[in-house]
This record gives structure tokens, sequence and C-alpha cells, in this order.
């Protein structure tokens, strides 16, 4: 072969041959293995295709989008899925092929589909799902009793993510006065170092789980914020076996990454997380003040009830006590006058005895009248002093009450810092006895302000 | 932790039995005071425990982190 061509006269054949027979757009699946953006607003890629063992590769090109282009597909595909264009990404789009006589061969991108990305995570997403519920494990952390006071918690969280600061100036902030201790765990909460430090961070909270109430998971939001990290099942199952709640707040406004699933609960945002814990303190609080009230209330009626019945045995006791008093006067008088008659018998027949005896008589029968006026004495001091006594014990059992009574006395409620609440008069116990525009009192231990319920 | 712990949910079990022994109408009147008593002290230190801070619990979480 006699004819020589220049390196670019064959570059340029290459080209023209390749232009020929590959002249259309294309729609190719490959997975993003590294991306750059230059100083210009180019995108730059290396795209690759798996084999099955999803180690080894089985092709690779180059591909590019221009920046005019990828001002538009970029935030298109970033709101559409909620995730960057970032390596590890399996993506759709739409290329031309390209052949540069120095660069050589490349494609060039001019458009990807997003939902191709989102069925691709999806898939992924209930791929994990469906092994732990397999392993029987989906709803372990969800079934822990979560804490009536959420007081101690362990945040997994990147230091100086806002996500963090947010999370615990809003606890800090809360306007009820609780108190949060909060220790965290600094962990990368995106790229690939995300599952090696969650789960580093989740085995140093699991030898430290009797000091802690529940686990957060948060971070910052914003587009920044892949969910595909956290659809990861060494993550998720760590979680289904952790002892304690598990709370997220990833971040995410879309959809629910993995961890959120397995979650005790998983919310939105970090403050979301926060509020969720203020709510749980709050519930405590109310359920402790309606417990007192009912103990208040169940006790005054007892203590009503009692003061009732001592009120109606005194009642009673005061006329019983005066009878028995006068009956007990009627018997001493019969008896007195018993004896006086005796004595004037005696006295009688001694003045139709001889006067030597007579004396001895009058003598003796004036020794018996005194000798049983003694005894008629302290019959009767016996019966006043039994009866003082007796007296005595109910008086005190009547103070006992009063005591009481005092202690429950609504007055001394209100002074103890407990309002009462009442509608045209009524005191309220339940929030069900009130309605929209209804105007409530609210007493005070210093007076009482009307409010009315919005 | 050598100080003797509060235990919240301790003390709301037993703010809770005080009020079912008095909804049953088991307790007496003699013991009715001094329960009542004991059901607002409990009360006010659930509230303590909520709303102030306790430097020894703060000193482990720093250890912790």
């Amino acid at each position: 072969m006699d004819e020589r061509l220049s390196l670019t006269e064959l570059q340029l054949i290459i080209k023209d041959s390749l232009y020929m027979a590959l002249p259309d757009m294309y729609w190719v699946i490959a997975e993003i293995a590294e991306i750059k953006v230059n100083y210009s607003g180019h995108c730059y890629l290396e795209l690759i295709e798996k084999q099955n063992d999803n180690v080894s590769i089985s092709a690779r090109i180059r591909g590019v989008i221009w920046s005019n282009r990828y001002r538009f597909v970029k935030p298109f595909f970033e709101n559409s899925t909620g995730e960057s264009l970032r390596e590890g990404l399996k993506i759709l789009f739409k290329a031309k092929i390209e052949y540069h006589e120095i660069y050589g061969l490349s494609l060039v991108i001019n458009d990807i589909d997003p939902a191709f990305t989102m069925g691709e995570m999806a898939i992924r997403r209930q791929q994990i799902m469906k092994r732990l519920e397999q392993e029987g494990v989906l709803t372990m952390n969800r079934d822990l009793d979560f804490p009536t006071v959420p007081q101690r918690i362990a945040v997994i969280s990147s230091a100086n993510a806002a996500g963090y600061n947010d999370f615990i100036t809003h606890l800090r902030e809360n306007s009820y006065g609780y108190v949060f201790y909060t220790a965290l765990f600094d962990t990368p909460m995106q790229g690939a170092d995300t599952q090696a430090g969650v789960l580093r961070s989740l085995d140093r909270i699991a030898l430290n789980t009797d000091n802690f109430d529940i686990v957060v998971i948060i971070r910052g939001g914003g587009s920044q914020a892949d969910l595909s990290w956290f659809d990861n099942y060494d993550i998720a199952f760590y979680i289904t076996q952790f002892p304690v709640p598990v709370l997220t707040g990833i971040g995410h406004e879309k959809d629910l990454s993995v961890t959120d699933m397995v979650a005790w609960q998983a919310l939105k945002t970090p403050t979301a997380v926060a509020d969720f814990l203020i709510e749980c303190m709050v519930r405590a609080e109310d359920q402790l003040h309606e417990t007192g009230r009912a103990i208040i209330d169940m006790s005054s009626a007892i203590v009503e009830q009692n003061k009732n019945l001592v009120e109606s045995s005194r009642l009673k006791l005061i006329p019983l006590a005066k009878m028995s008093v006068s009956e007990f006067r009627n018997e001493l008088s019969d008896i007195i006058i018993n004896m006086i008659n005796t004595g004037k018998e005696y006295l009688l027949k001694a003045r139709l005895i001889p006067e030597n005896q007579r004396s001895r008589l009058v003598s003796g029968s004036v020794s018996c009248l005194s000798v049983n006026k003694n005894s008629v004495q302290s019959v009767k001091k016996d019966f006043s002093s039994g009866y003082e006594v007796f007296l005595g014990i109910k008086r005190n059992e009547i103070a006992g009450y009063e005591s009481i009574l005092k202690v429950l006395d609504p007055e001394n409620v209100v002074k103890r810092g407990y309002t009462i609440t009442s509608l045209k008069g009524r005191i309220i116990k339940s929030v069900n006895e009130l309605s929209k525009d209804d105007v409530i009192d609210t007493r005070f231990r210093d007076g009482s302000v009307s409010s009315k319920i919005v | 932790m050598a100080k003797k712990e509060f235990s919240f949910n301790q003390a709301v079990n037993e703010i809770g039995k005080i009020l079912r022994e008095i909804e049953s109408g088991e307790m007496d009147v003699d013991r009715l005071s001094a329960e009542v008593k004991r059901a607002s002290e409990l009360i006010r230190q659930c509230q303590k425990k909520l709303k102030t801070t306790e430097e020894e619990i703060n000193a482990i979480f720093k250890d912790l982190s």
C-alpha cells in the first residue's frame, strides 16, 4: 500500500465514519464513576457499566455536559430526584457520539431522565426493605417502648452541620424550660464514609445505652442532602437491633430513606425532631398535672363525705348525751330521796327506844348517810370525767378532718401554684368541655383573668 | 452516680397508684392526708426533674461525646 495518511487525515476518516454510522442521539444507561465541573461550568463525567458482581467494569467512556445544558439539566434532575448528580448514581441520559482528533471518543450529554434514577433508587430501597422484612427485624426498633421523658439524647450528626445547631438551639430554647442532655457523636452524614461513620457512632452509643433515652440521627436539609447514603442495609439493620428508640431528621422533603423507615419515628427536619421531643415532655407534664388534679378532686369528695358523717354524728351525739345525763340525774335523786327516807325511818324508830341507844343510832345513820353521799359523789365524778374524755376524742377527730380539708381547700390549692379554669362559673376539668370562642376564667392566687379559646 | 436516682417513671407509677386507691374507695381517711401529701411531693420532684439541670448528668454527657 503506497498511500500514506497523516494522523490528522486518519482521525478525520474515523470521525466521518463514526458520524455516518451513528448520526442520532441515543438514550443510554450508565453509572457515574467520576464527575467534575470546571471553572467555566462544563461538566465532565466518567461513565461506566459494571458486571453482575457489581465490581468489575465491563464498559467505560468519557462524557461531557456543556455548561449551557448543564445549567438546566442539573437543577431539574436534583429537584425531581432529591439527589445530586454524583458518583455511584445510575442515570439514563440522551447523548450524541463525539470524536475529537486530540481527545478521542466521548459522549455529549444533552439530557438526563430523573424518573429512571428515581426508579432505580426505589427498587434498591425496596430490596433492602424486603430483606429486612424476611429477616424479621423490620419493625423491631418501632416496637420498642418510647420513654415517657426523652431527656437524655445521643445525637448522631456532624458537629458543623447547620441541622445540628438548629436542633440544639431549638431544644435549648424551648419555651417550657425543659432540660435536655445531649451528647454529640460526630459523624460524616454525606459521602462514602457515611455508612462506616454511622455504624461506628452507633457502636459507641451501644456501649452506653443505660445513659440514653433515645438516639437521634440528624443533618441539614437542602439539595446537597443525598438520601441514598441512608438507603443502606447495614445502617438500617443496626437500627432495628438497637435497644433504644431511634429518631431521624435527615432533612428530606420528598422521600423516606430505608433508615427513616426502620426508625422508631422519622421526621422531616432536625427542628421537627426537637419539636417532637419537647411535645413528649409537655405530654408527660400534662399527665402529671391531670393525675394530681384528679387526686385532689377525689380526696376533696372523700373529705366532704366524712365531714358530713362527722357532722351528723355530732348532731345525734349531743341530745343523746344530754338524755343520758338527765337520766343519771333522775336516778341519783331517787337514791338520795330513798336514803333520806330510810334515815328518817330510822330516826322515827329511834324515838321509840331508850335514850342511850338513840344517840348511837343517830350517829350511825348520819355516818351511813355521809358514806352514801361520798359514793354518789365519786360515781358522779367518774361519769363526768369519762364523758369529758369521750367528747375530747370526738373533738380531735373532727379537728383532724378539718386539717385535711384545709390542705385540699381550693384556696390553698391555688396558693400552691395551680390554677382553676372555669367557664360560666363551672369548673373545667377537660379540654373536651371547651369549644372555640368560649370565654374561660382562670383563677390564680392573686386574681383572675378571662381568655378566649381560639 | 452514688446519689440515689429519682425515676420519673417510678414516681408517675406511684402517683397513679395513689390515685387508683383513692378512686377505688380503698383509701381510709386516716391515710388520705399523708398520701395526698406524698403525691404532691412526687409531682413536685417530677417537675423538678423536667426543668432543673443536674450537673452530674451534664458531666457524664461531656465525657461520652
